[in-house]
């Protein structure tokens, strides 16, 4: 209805584009507000009333650096790319399958992927670590990963299958007439035709495992510590380094930044798992 | 040599020509049913193995006396009996439905405000609408971590600059009032969800067809009578689904909670998953902690169904 239905007037356009612009900024100013201390000196940060103009400095960037924390930044992007390919691999197949083909007690082996996606993480992560304990699976980087598939394989599937379902399926019924095998259809008519959904979702995959605290924080250890992971241990004994949590925080946003802006018809659909088509 | 593929494309826009009747009912030759199931399999068994095998565990764990790491003896139903008599179990149950009352619907009609609002003429809605994404994408430790610090005692902007201006609390962080720490997490939950519904609810908005407004209008309604007569009831399924889908992930918010309060002061705002996630690595309590996570999983299966039903059914998303 958007567009057609709202006048046309430019006045009332730009009142409530004004009123969005407010909102927006008072909603993010937040996030700029830790931006900004990154830079900023702890006497600055501290003084009452709050000091808006300060010297900038470099010192919590390289507090964060001396400390190592740019191998958790490393650790926290491998873990997030190979579960994230490892989903996609198994995954497409399975959106695939379950969008377009007829299968027995279909309707329940849809719900138990939503059951898995929807499982509360506190309750997994008990299970996980007493079996990962036994099986020495706790502290590795494969524990983490197999732990990821949890709601990122069963997310995937979900909404991969409502790309699946936009597609026409015209074009596959074609294809069989002229004899092609199954394989040949899925890799050559219907890949090319869900790459963007395949990349899409992959991409909110990878942000989900990007910013999973829980499983990584339980079940990493020491020997696998991702950025939201390493946030917490700026807490020390000695104070909270909140300088330098900003930087943290900060640079596990930035991913986060650019993917609100190449996705952001996507979003909708993969966090309403589908049920909204952006 | 014309590729294989477009030969495929130019017979199915050549078939879209063809009344449906024309096309035999099976289409897709079905002389292979193992296919779907061999394309399946591998995720399915991924999610046995990382799913189904770690709540039939749970299972397991809720019925035997487990501390510290040791499974021993079978003792039924005792785990649920302490839980269920346990003041801290009703007191976590109590406050995360304090959370979930209070904060789902704020959301809610920020949402469905803000959709409104988005959806009249705005301009430069491809900046604004990845922007105002923000909150909701970013990591919720992150989200925690920067009310700590809007929030911190005595110098967070927000402590300062509004709180302390107003006599509302003085010198220390609001996450360390008992009374108020839960309200401040409530308030954290709607600065992080209300664009998803926002965004959510402005998606069905633009979906929405144009015909009941045009005939509307023409009969003379008003904008009012239009968003109570065509608006609402054709965006209700929407509604309850996105509605549902946030109650079921409010109820389970960890991250901003533990970061900002742990649950303390004392249990103030003490949740089941923070009690869960206390329960099995602070007292080691596994027994008991899993009897709750089976009891929190459980009532998930509910939502859980209710959400798909609403959403095939009414909004014949699936």
């Amino acid at each position: 209805m958007a567009d057609a239905q709202s006048r046309p007037e430019g006045s009332r356009g730009l009142l409530w584009t004004g009123v969005t612009v407010v909102y927006a900024a008072i909603m993010l100013f937040p996030i700029f507000w830790m931006a900004s201390m990154m830079v900023k000196p702890n006497d600055a940060m501290f003084a009452r009333p709050t000091q808006w103009l300060f010297v900038p400095t470099l010192e919590h960037f390289s507090y964060v650096i001396e400390h190592g924390f740019h191998w958790y930044l490393l650790t926290s992007f491998l873990l997030c790319t190979v579960s994230t390919a490892l989903v996609v691999i198994i995954g497409t197949p399975a959106a695939y399958a379950f969008a377009r083909f007829e299968m027995r007690a279909k309707d329940d082996l849809f719900l138990f992927i939503l059951a898995s996606r929807m499982a509360p993480p506190v309750c997994l992560v008990i299970p996980f670590y007493l079996i990962f304990a036994k099986v020495g699976l706790l502290d590795t980087f494969l524990g983490l990963t197999l732990a990821y598939m949890t709601f990122n394989l069963s997310f995937y599937i979900w909404v991969l299958r409502s790309f699946c379902r936009d597609l026409p399926v015209q074009l596959e019924e074609a294809a069989a007439l002229e004899g092609w095998s199954k394989p040949q259809i899925f890799r050559r008519v219907v890949f090319p035709l869900l790459r963007n959904g395949i990349v899409a979702t992959a991409v909110l995959c990878f942000i989900f495992a990007w910013n999973e605290f829980l499983f990584a924080f339980m079940l990493g250890g020491r020997a696998v510590q991702t950025l939201p992971v390493s946030i917490p241990k700026l807490i020390t004994s000695q104070g909270v380094r909140w300088g330098e949590m900003a930087v943290v925080g900060m640079t596990a946003l930035l991913p986060v930044l650019a993917v609100v802006f190449v996705l952001q018809r996507h979003i909708v659909r993969g966090l309403t798992l589908g049920a909204v088509k952006g | 040599m014309t590729k294989p593929g477009e030969r495929i494309f130019a017979m199915a826009s050549a078939s879209d020509t063809i009344t449906t009747a024309d096309i035999p009912p099976k289409a897709l030759p079905r002389e292979r049913l193992w296919y779907p199931y061999l394309l399946i399999a591998p995720s399915m068994l991924m999610l046995v193995v990382v799913s189904l095998v770690p709540f039939l565990y749970t299972i397991y764990l809720s019925f035997h006396a487990a501390k510290f790491g040791r499974v021993t003896d079978f003792i039924g139903f005792d785990n649920y009996a302490v839980l269920l008599t346990d003041a801290r179990f009703w007191n976590s149950i109590g406050v995360a439905a304090t959370f979930v009352v209070i904060a789902v619907p704020i959301e809610f009609m920020l949402g469905l405000a803000g959709a409104l609002v988005l959806n009249q003429n705005v301009r430069g809605r491809s900046l604004l609408v990845p922007l105002l994404f923000m909150p909701t994408m970013m990591a919720p430790i992150v989200v925690g971590l920067l009310w700590k610090i809007m929030l911190a005692g005595s110098w967070g902007f927000f402590s300062y600059n509004v709180l302390e201006r107003f006599n509302l609390l003085e010198g220390t962080s609001v996450f360390a009032s008992p009374e108020y720490a839960l309200y401040a997490l409530i308030f954290v939950d709607i600065w992080q969800w209300t664009p998803f519904m926002m965004l959510a609810f402005f998606a069905g908005l633009q979906a929405l067809p144009l015909g009941p407004y045009r005939a509307a209008a023409v009969d003379g309604a008003n904008p009012v009578q239009m968003f109570f007569h065509i608006t609402l009831p054709m965006m209700t399924p929407l509604l309850a689904v996105i509605g549902l889908l946030r109650f079921i992930d409010a109820f389970k918010v960890f991250d901003t909670i533990y970061i900002l309060t742990g649950g303390g002061p004392g249990i103030s705002t003490e949740t089941p998953s923070i009690l869960a996630n206390k329960m099995t690595f602070e007292f080691w309590n596994i027994g008991e902690a899993s009897a709750l996570a089976v009891l929190v999983w459980l009532a998930f299966f509910v939502f859980c169904n209710a959400f798909y039903q609403i959403a095939k059914k009414r909004l014949n998303a699936f």
